[in-house]
């Protein structure tokens, strides 16, 4: 049993750290475009992701399937019920949530730093990069907030993954099926395993801040 | 030298500073005005940091907001305007001081000797690897000169310079500004403080109801 659980959890954690990966790579360079200069289509992208960072698992985890599904137009790829599939619908999950904290971090440095930056003789590119070297501890908890909505999300992880044994059966899913069937203290045990993770992952993404 | 023609400015839709017209050079020009009177806006529109909503802002006879990228560049490396409260960068405050001449892709050894000249000369060189975010109010401020001071600028835009320094360095500092006025650098401080404005300026700009009214000699301001 213990072998099966120490599988479940190498593998949420490859997942959902994938996943976190994936969504800071685009999301981070989004927030930065949102805040380098103000203009109404900028603005209007902010209120989309705000708009969006509550949105229910269940409708991308839905929106993901008809894409990836066979007769769907990214059928091709054959990814559905692979954890790359779980991958890629909690990277769009976090996407907003990552892009609006950062924007927000990212605002609030830019009345300092950008224009301390830009006044002393920084380019604007140069502004941006020092902006952001100087918001990471804060971006860092950011991306923490994000990597744990992914852990702790049973949506996309059910209807993109499928909870096949043994291939993509993650934490969430292994506890809504051990309560399925009633099995309540083998749900319990990997309830706490999930939250001891997602603690221990916060202390080091804290401790790692704080000496960046 | 910072010309200012027929500017307007406006954060949303009701302007701040409504036709200015002012120019900061030679020596030292002082800004006095009430709190919220927009003498810090005046500040970063002369450094080319807000663009002016109409009129046109000119850093030694060029219009940074209709020049090119690399002209613009050129002609905000001419200004440095230190804010009131310091902005610190993580690191040390020889990594502060040494910021505005690494974005310039100054040479390391000339990095390394001109931070220490200016540490020197503002009396902080025992600070240089100390975290400049952990330093006091009055510290972090001449940390801030001192980064300013380094890339040595044309034109200094100065913002309530004074307002955390002790009486020692309140002496220091207006020496300091002297030396610079020697040397040709063109001052603006915005302050509160009547004695400094009276001891430094050349001139004064009262900033006050939207309105810049310009007065050549101190002695007018009563």
């Amino acid at each position: 049993m213990w072998q099966e659980v120490a599988e479940v959890v190498m593998r949420s954690l490859f997942i959902s750290g994938t996943a976190t990966v994936l969504a800071t790579s685009w999301s981070i360079p989004i927030a930065m475009i949102i805040t380098a200069k103000e203009s109404e289509f900028r603005r209007a992208l902010l209120d989309v992701a705000n708009a969006l960072v509550a949105i229910p698992t269940v409708i991308i985890g839905l929106v993901l399937y008809l894409l990836f599904s066979r007769s769907g137009p990214l059928g091709f790829f054959g990814i559905l019920y692979t954890p790359i599939a779980i991958a890629i619908g909690q990277a769009v999950l976090i996407t907003p949530l990552i892009i609006s904290l950062s924007a927000s971090v990212l605002r609030e440095t830019r009345s300092g730093i950008w224009e301390m930056a830009v006044s002393i003789g920084a380019t604007e590119r140069q502004a941006l990069v020092t902006m952001v070297a100087e918001s990471f501890p804060k971006l860092l908890t950011t991306i923490l907030l994000g990597f744990n909505r992914t852990i702790g999300e049973l949506g996309v992880a059910l209807m993109l993954g499928g909870n096949i044994k043994g291939f993509t059966r993650v934490m969430t899913t292994v506890i809504a099926l051990e309560v399925s069937k009633g099995e309540f203290e083998f749900a319990l045990t990997l309830a706490g395993i999930l939250l001891l993770v997602t603690f221990a992952v916060t202390a080091i993404v804290r401790k790692a801040s704080k000496t960046a | 030298m910072i010309e200012l023609k027929n500017v307007s400015f406006a954060y949303v839709s009701e302007d701040v500073l409504r036709n200015v017209n002012l120019a900061f050079g030679p020596g030292v020009t002082a800004i006095i005005g009430p709190n919220g009177s927009g003498k810090t806006t005046l500040l970063k529109l002369a450094a080319a940091i807000y663009r002016p909503r109409v009129g046109e802002v000119l850093i030694d006879g060029v219009n940074p907001w209709s020049a090119s990228e690399t002209v613009k560049l050129l002609a905000r490396r001419n200004v440095v305007y230190v804010h009131e409260k310091p902005i610190m960068l993580r690191g040390s405050v020889a990594d502060n001081v040494a910021y505005g001449l690494r974005v310039r892709n100054v040479p390391a050894e000339e990095v390394a000797a001109r931070t220490e000249e200016v540490l020197e000369l503002l009396g902080i060189k025992h600070l240089a690897h100390e975290k400049a975010q952990t330093l006091s109010a009055g510290q972090q401020q001449k940390v801030a000169l001192a980064r300013a001071l380094a890339v040595r600028p044309k034109n200094l835009l100065l913002d309530e310079p004074t307002a955390n320094l002790d009486k020692n360095g309140w002496e220091t500092f207006i020496e300091l500004i002297k030396e610079l006025v020697r040397e040709g650098v063109c001052i603006a401080i915005a302050t509160h403080d009547r004695l400094l404005a009276m001891r430094l300026a050349d001139r004064i700009a009262l900033v006050e109801n939207k309105i810049v009214t310009f007065v050549e000699s101190p002695e007018h301001t009563g």
